[in-house]
């Protein structure tokens, strides 16, 4: 499961990571469908052509073979005419060109060759808000199609589970992913007021929070600068780019939690020979990804 | 994640027609406590069944040390509100060893929790009192009477709380955040009483949250850290809640532009993921004769629009 993330990184940093056909004919997952679908709109062509050439699709198939589906189901990269579209049950994966172009843009905030406070490159908040939305989006699928019970918010459950498949890529891929994935909800200057907290989604804030906790809960040393304690400003202000410690001291429960809710629903429909032929491959990530 | 079996929709309909018939026992006792009145006949409460009894769970109730609180805890005493809750959860099948503890006490907050198997579910005197301050003094626009808030914002606390006990106990998986899945929790079974018991608890607890969200200003980023939605996010959820579960009841959300026309049509989704995580989690942990039991004491439900019985 962890090289799925491996792949998809590959494709956001833009590495090519074709796979041998002999590989790729052992490992695929015959239940994933995949499509690109041409954009309409030039603007969104480049994004297009990278992502085809980059065979993102393809790695997703590759590393999604442990997983047992029930049904097929179609993933898809294609215009929607709107900044993203969610999962319906039943319905396709669907990543939308506006959307990686949204991430881009706010990517562009961070100076070329420098990092945030919290130490996101420009490469890091590509990645990782790339890989969340793909992982986000699938697993709404996994839920629908392997009928999960769901307690919770299921938008909320699907970034739960897209945060805790970033970290089965290993710490240092795992700290790009999810800073990455933060990030992108950070740096969102949205203003919710009234009938805005109707949406089923949680605020970028509450995401962001949540991102950085599900980090900080599994391993407390690893992250720890995730947390105000550990990050206080130069003048010891306070930074809102990090957990409040009275959100941190809860990560561990939250974490734990999520990772039975994952071991007692979806670990069944996983194949574990499967799952070791995949994790054997440890070249997914190259020196110049995100670039 | 709406492919319920037949088996479980028959389970379902025991649930809807039994076990709801003690929860609406144990909201009127919970409403007469609250405002003071006997809503039911006296051979009702004289009347007991040892078979709805559940030695595994306990309940206590805790002297207040203020004697502002003092009513409150006599009330309690008086309309049995525990005695009445123990009844509703008697059919839970507790895991050999727990002990579900239920004690109603003065907290020195405005508050209720969970605080594990040791010590059990905390329901505060504070909690109430607070509703009723927050309470409409006459019905609003919206059709929120003050017996609704009231009753709608204590139940919906008591059965939040009570939904962390049952996701601890029985080890349910939640991949939501737990504070939503709790509240959904309660909403679930607030709906599960016929339309007269959820007309006249949901829009109460959505009004509570509705209350606390628009007296708040904006909120700085690390507000939403927490791990509880903001008020409006949680008033909207049992709005959604009420309209999924019966979209002819709660129409005039959607018509009145209580619930925006983005939500609306998803509610019924949202209500059936609910139902179907309720159903696979937490019915098999329901004793089905116990079920049976309940669904015999159907007198007991209260005819839906009885005037309250001044003692």
């Amino acid at each position: 499961m962890r090289h799925i993330l491996f792949a998809l990184a590959c494709v956001a940093f833009g590495v090519g990571g074709a796979l041998t056909p002999a590989a790729a004919q052992e490992l695929q997952n015959s239940q994933v469908e995949i499509a690109y679908v041409e954009p309409a709109n030039a603007t969104y062509r480049p994004i297009y052509e990278r992502l085809r050439a980059r065979q993102v699709l393809e790695e997703l198939r590759f590393f999604l073979a442990p997983l047992r589906l029930p049904r097929k189901v179609l993933v898809t990269i294609d215009q929607c005419d709107a900044p993203d579209r969610a999962y319906r049950p039943g319905g396709p994966v669907t990543v939308c060109y506006e959307y990686v172009q949204q991430l881009r843009e706010l990517a562009a905030k961070i100076p070329a060759d420098s990092k945030t406070q919290r130490g996101v490159s420009r490469g890091d908040a590509i990645v990782g808000a790339f890989v969340q939305v793909v992982l986000q989006r699938m697993s709404s699928a996994v839920f629908d199609i392997l009928d999960i019970p769901l307690w919770g918010r299921e938008q909320d459950a699907a970034d739960k589970l897209a945060g805790f498949l970033m970290l089965q890529f290993g710490t240092p891929t795992a700290r790009k992913l999810l800073n990455g994935a933060a990030y992108f909800f950070e740096a969102s200057d949205r203003t919710w007021t009234g009938s805005d907290f109707s949406d089923t989604r949680g605020t970028e804030a509450q995401r962001f929070y949540n991102y950085l906790c599900i980090a900080y809960g599994e391993d407390r040393r690893t992250f720890s600068d995730f947390v105000e304690s550990q990050g206080m400003g130069r003048r010891g202000e306070q930074r809102l780019d990090v957990l409040p410690e009275a959100r941190a001291a809860r990560c561990p429960k939250e974490y734990a939690d999520l990772k039975w809710a994952f071991d007692s629903t979806i670990m069944p429909n996983v194949d574990q020979d499967l799952l070791e032929k995949v994790m054997a491959r440890k070249d997914w990530l190259r020196a110049d990804d995100g670039r | 994640m709406s492919g319920n079996t037949p088996h479980m929709n028959r389970a379902v309909g025991l649930f809807s027609q039994g076990l709801v018939s003690v929860l609406a026992i144990a909201v009127l006792a919970i409403a007469a406590t609250l405002l003071g009145l006997a809503l039911w006949p006296d051979r009702l409460a004289a009347q007991s069944a040892p078979a709805l009894t559940n030695d595994q769970i306990e309940i206590l109730y805790s002297e207040p040390n203020a004697s502002y609180f003092r009513p409150i805890y006599e009330r309690y005493k008086k309309r049995q509100v525990l005695e009445q809750l123990k009844e509703f959860l008697s059919p839970l099948v507790l895991p050999p060893g727990i002990t579900l503890r239920i004690t109603a006490k003065e907290c020195g907050a405005v508050n209720s929790w969970w605080s594990g198997r040791a010590s059990g579910l905390f329901l505060c005197y504070e909690w109430p009192d607070f509703a009723e301050r927050v309470a409409p003094l006459d019905i609003t626009g919206d059709g929120v009477t003050r017996e609704g808030a009231v009753l709608g914002a204590f139940l919906q606390v008591t059965f939040h709380e009570l939904g962390h006990a049952m996701f601890d106990i029985y080890e349910i998986p939640v991949f939501g955040r737990e504070e939503d899945a709790a509240d959904q929790m309660a909403g679930f079974i607030l709906s599960q009483f016929g339309r007269g018991v959820a007309r006249r608890t949901l829009p109460g607890a959505a009004y509570l949250w509705q209350q606390l969200g628009n007296s708040d200003g904006p909120w700085r980023r690390d507000a939403f850290s927490d791990e509880h939605g903001h008020p409006l996010q949680r008033a909207y959820n049992y709005l959604c809640m009420a309209y999924g579960a019966d979209p002819e009841t709660f129409r005039h959300y959607v018509d009145d532009g209580l619930l925006p026309k983005d939500r609306a049509p998803n509610c019924a989704r949202e209500f059936r993921q609910i139902r179907a995580a309720f159903v696979q989690t937490m019915l098999p942990h329901i004793d089905p004769v116990k079920l049976r039991l309940v669904q015999s004491r159907n007198d007991w439900l209260m005819p839906e629009g009885s005037e309250p019985i001044p003692k």
